[in-house]
């Protein structure tokens, strides 16, 4: 191989071995001051990114958390009929509704008959002897569909 | 490993004498490093980016050096596959299209303001610019920088026989492309 890098050297007859290039004046005599101002850089760097590896566990922890809520939360907006919060709100406004003078319907079927004469009397400040179970069953036929009457028993 | 490089190596490694040690490490091999990666990529301003990040990574994985190979060895070795990369990225992320690496580097060599060489120089670095990198870099590190094959070896992990053989290809390579194009 010394052969030849001396046939090397006759092709280019007088070529030098040293590099041709140069470099910037004082390069290698300011070249630590410059690496150390970048490893001071590195250094603060590092310590940001080491907080960030800190909370890393965390955030990851909460973002879990966040896509399992979604993903329990999506499909069941998605898979359940639409008008679903309109029965909870209609059932609220026929829970209004089903009242008689102030009296919840459902309350109105735990009491018997001549507890809801007394409580209607008392409330429609009506005399209690007027009003009889033929009124009272009027009343109910005019307020009350038929279904009404059977799903609420 | 001589004595002074196992002193060295271990004041790197221990927390109190690591900066002086450091500075040390940096004194004794800047130029070394400098100039065998400013051969792989020809430009000043990328050298000395790669020469920085070479003694970064050394600053930062000095604790992890297992000592298989010497300081030296572990410093080009870092260098080398440093400029590499770095060739790689210029490939990915040029603008303009380069067919070839050497087309890149034999640019970079006409516009470098820090090229002092008279022409026969030019055209011989242009012709080394030829060769595939890591021919390339064979033929720098053994003609230029005289270095062992056992050495080079080490540092690019590659057999002396295969070392011995890239070195013949690149000496016919640079051979014919003078004798095609000699003015």
């Amino acid at each position: 191989m010394k052969e030849k890098n001396v046939n090397i050297e006759n092709l280019f007859g007088k070529l030098k071995k040293e590099t041709p290039f140069r470099v910037p004046e004082n390069y290698f005599e300011t070249f630590a001051d410059r690496l150390n101002v970048r490893i001071q850089e590195e250094k603060n760097s590092y310590n940001k990114r080491s907080l960030f590896i800190y909370f890393k566990p965390m955030m990851a922890v909460a973002a879990i958390l966040v896509l399992a809520m979604l993903l329990i939360y999506i499909p069941i907006t998605k898979l359940l009929p639409s008008d679903s919060g309109n029965i909870v709100q209609n059932r609220s406004e026929k829970n209004v509704n089903d009242s008689v003078s102030g009296i919840p319907a459902a309350l109105i079927s735990n009491f018997s008959e001549e507890q809801l004469l007394a409580a209607f009397s008392a409330s429609n400040d009506l005399d209690s002897k007027t009003l009889t179970a033929d009124n009272l069953a009027v009343y109910i036929a005019d307020n009350y569909s038929s279904y009404e009457i059977l799903t609420d028993n | 490993m001589d004595l002074n490089e196992k002193e060295l190596i271990a004041n790197l490694k221990s927390e109190a004498s690591r900066e002086q040690a450091f500075q040390l490490l940096v004194k004794m091999y800047q130029q070394r490093l400098y100039w065998h990666i400013r051969k792989i990529v020809m430009n000043h301003d990328d050298t000395d980016d790669i020469l920085q990040n070479v003694f970064i990574k050394v600053w930062k994985n000095i604790e992890s050096f297992r000592e298989d190979s010497s300081l030296f060895t572990w410093l080009f070795r870092i260098a080398t596959n440093e400029s590499l990369s770095h060739l790689q990225k210029q490939k990915r992320h040029s603008l303009v299209s380069i067919n070839e690496i050497g087309d890149y580097l034999s640019e970079s060599l006409e516009s470098d303001v820090y090229f002092e060489g008279d022409e026969i120089q030019r055209k011989f670095q242009l012709a080394i610019l030829q060769l595939p990198n890591k021919q390339r870099i064979v033929f720098n590190m053994k003609y230029f920088d005289e270095m062992k094959y056992e050495e080079i070896s080490l540092v690019l992990k590659t057999s002396v026989g295969a070392l011995k053989a890239s070195y013949h290809f690149a000496v016919k390579k640079i051979e014919e492309f003078l004798k095609e194009d000699p003015k």
